[in-house]
């Protein structure tokens, strides 16, 4: 079982975003994603999921996607959301709607025709919004919630549709550090049991260094690279990813990467 | 809030509300029927003049009423849903505006009910293609493209009104602009806005649970499963044919589409599956005592309904602006 890119091209416009990807994600793994800005991580995710045709009238592209030997376009779109799911970078929030039929829609792909939620839907959504620390919030508003509380709830959306593959789109955005530590622990863990997949978007270094085990990084001209962490995430492809020197700070407990920027060189 | 736990018992209030609707509506008028004679009417021992006035004339109206109620609320709920604005109405994509002018059209020339409400309806019909074919052109189905294009057509549409008016004899501008303020004061037929009404209803009711979906955005409607551009496709065109069968019935009622699901999500929520049942019995309700008072007020002097909807509408809806604020 796995969700596999075979010769993966992506463009938008005449943006190159990879160029022949061949990246196998694998049950019990957590992937990071890095890259500069606007190269197309959350295009990339968007593609996995089936929402973005990789050929369309203006953006060529190529190759194709499988999930479990199977190309992704002959899912149903409704099996396909069984097993894919994604944590947008941002939702729309135009309608008043409470924290728990928030999250009750994760359930839709698992609810048939007329059937109402049941009480089983009730209780997983119940526990996904403990697992965020949102269990005393069930019937607020979501309008009223903070940001750091929002991204909580749209985490808990996810864990409740919880399907094989998560794909996350900086997860952690809004989340003050303690709260970033806990959602990561609590998606690490989740992973560990070997029966799921996690690829996220992240901008931090330290933390994919301490969470993901594989990272995917995108460079500006398509060129990308695939692998174990302490392979690909070292301080000599961070520089060149970022075009910005990056030092290497080595301790008993904690490698950092720290970027370093100076005023001359950022006015060159 | 308590009343979402307990849906059927809302659910049932509301059916209450129009059976006193009905009632209210059967009993008022020029000759005032107390609730006993409704009754005798049921059993046939009213006099044969009460029948023809209570069948004849106050039952038809009011299940016009209704049926133009449910409808326009129905069809404003998936309206604002379409176009992610709790603040859209049946109306803002222009399908008025083409069933009127060919209202007026048909007026002009002097055809009968049958003509006229045929070709109101064609008319409307004219409007939804028009928007659609020219908002979808490229394949791709963005929110201000349709909105922009409905908009311009409905000013397109107005301009011509006008100018239908303008050059129309004197004795036929007061019908006209009573059709033009929606009215329910003519005969017509019911069955087909029932049968609009009653698909209409099914349909909407059947992907309620992934309009839910819709209002969190494409995206994610999109990764729980839902085929984001059948189910915009749908909605559009079930909104419009909804609208187009109550236009064709009463004439552009306004703000009944706006007000009606914009009051019942104040007290309900957004679940559709409650909310478009509710707006139905609540909008049909609404109509059916709002085109009561607008033929008993100044009677025998008869009002457009939609003057009284506006009446109405306008303070309420301004309110619950401000509230919401």
């Amino acid at each position: 079982m796995s969700l596999k890119t075979h010769k993966l091209s992506l463009s938008i416009a005449d943006k190159a975003i990879c160029t022949d990807l061949d990246v196998c994600f694998n049950p019990g793994e957590f992937w990071g994603v890095m890259g500069v800005n606007g190269v197309g991580k959350t295009t990339l995710l968007q593609t996995l999921i089936g929402l973005r045709a990789i050929k369309s009238k203006n953006n060529s592209g190529h190759g194709y996607i499988t999930l479990n030997q199977i190309n992704i376009n002959d899912f149903r779109r409704i099996d396909l959301a069984q097993r894919i799911g994604m944590m947008l970078q941002e939702y729309e929030y135009n309608f008043p709607s409470t924290v728990i039929e928030a999250t009750l829609i994760g359930r839709h792909p698992f609810i048939t025709g007329w059937q109402m939620e049941d009480s089983l839907d009730q209780q997983i959504a119940i526990s996904a919004l403990k697992n965020v620390a949102l269990e005393n919030f069930l019937e607020r508003s979501v309008s009223t919630l903070s940001g750091g509380e929002k991204r909580r709830l749209n985490l808990a959306t996810l864990l409740t549709q919880n399907p094989d593959y998560y794909l996350l789109d900086e997860p952690v955005n809004h989340l003050d550090i303690r709260a970033q530590l806990e959602i990561l622990y609590l998606l690490k863990e989740k992973f560990s049991h070997q029966k799921q997949c996690g690829i996220m978007v992240i901008h931090d270094p330290n933390m994919a260094y301490r969470f993901c085990d594989h990272m995917l990084l995108l460079f500006n001209d398509g060129q990308w690279l695939a692998g174990k962490t302490e392979d690909i995430l070292t301080w000599e492809n961070l520089s060149r990813l970022y075009n910005c020197p990056i030092h290497l700070i080595k301790e008993t407990q904690h490698t950092l990467f720290v970027p370093h920027l100076s005023e001359s060189s950022n006015e060159s | 809030m308590k009343l979402k736990q307990h849906p059927f018992i809302f659910l049932s209030s509301l059916l209450i509300l129009v059976l006193v609707s009905f009632l209210f509506a059967l009993s008022t008028g020029s000759s005032h029927l107390p609730s006993q004679t409704i009754l005798s009417l049921v059993d046939g021992t009213a006099s044969p003049i009460q029948q023809s006035l209570v069948f004849e004339l106050r039952l038809p109206r009011a299940l016009a009423a209704f049926a133009a109620g449910a409808l326009l609320s129905i069809a404003g709920v998936l309206m604002q849903v379409l176009l992610k604005n709790p603040l859209a109405d049946p109306y803002v994509l222009g399908v008025s505006g083409g069933s009127a002018l060919a209202a007026l059209l048909a007026m002009l020339m002097g055809v009968n009910t049958f003509w006229l409400t045929g070709s109101a309806f064609l008319g409307a019909l004219l409007s939804i293609s028009l928007v659609f074919s020219f908002a979808h052109s490229n394949g791709s189905w963005s929110i201000s493209r349709l909105l922009l294009t409905g908009i311009i057509l409905a000013s397109g549409w107005g301009a011509l009104i006008s100018f239908v008016l303008v050059i129309s004899p004197p004795e036929k501008i007061h019908g006209m602009l009573f059709w033009l303020m929606g009215d329910l004061s003519y005969d017509r037929p019911l069955l087909p806005s029932y049968i609009i009404l009653f698909f209409g209803f099914l349909f909407s009711l059947s992907i309620s649970r992934q309009l839910n979906i819709l209002l969190w955005g494409d995206q994610q409607a999109g990764s729980l499963g839902i085929d984001i551009k059948r189910l915009r496709t749908s909605i559009f065109f079930i909104s419009s044919l909804l609208t187009a069968g109550a236009i064709t019935l009463a004439g552009s009622i306004g703000f009944v589409g706006l007000v009606i699901p914009h009051l019942v999500r104040l007290i309900i929520g957004t679940d559709h599956r409650l909310l478009i049942p509710a707006s139905a019995l609540t909008g049909g309700a609404l109509l059916i005592i709002a085109d009561t008072l607008a033929r008993t007020v100044l009677a025998p002097q008869q009002l457009p309904v939609g003057v009284l909807t506006a009446l109405i509408g306008v303070p309420l809806f301004l309110y619950l602006l401000r509230k919401s604020q």
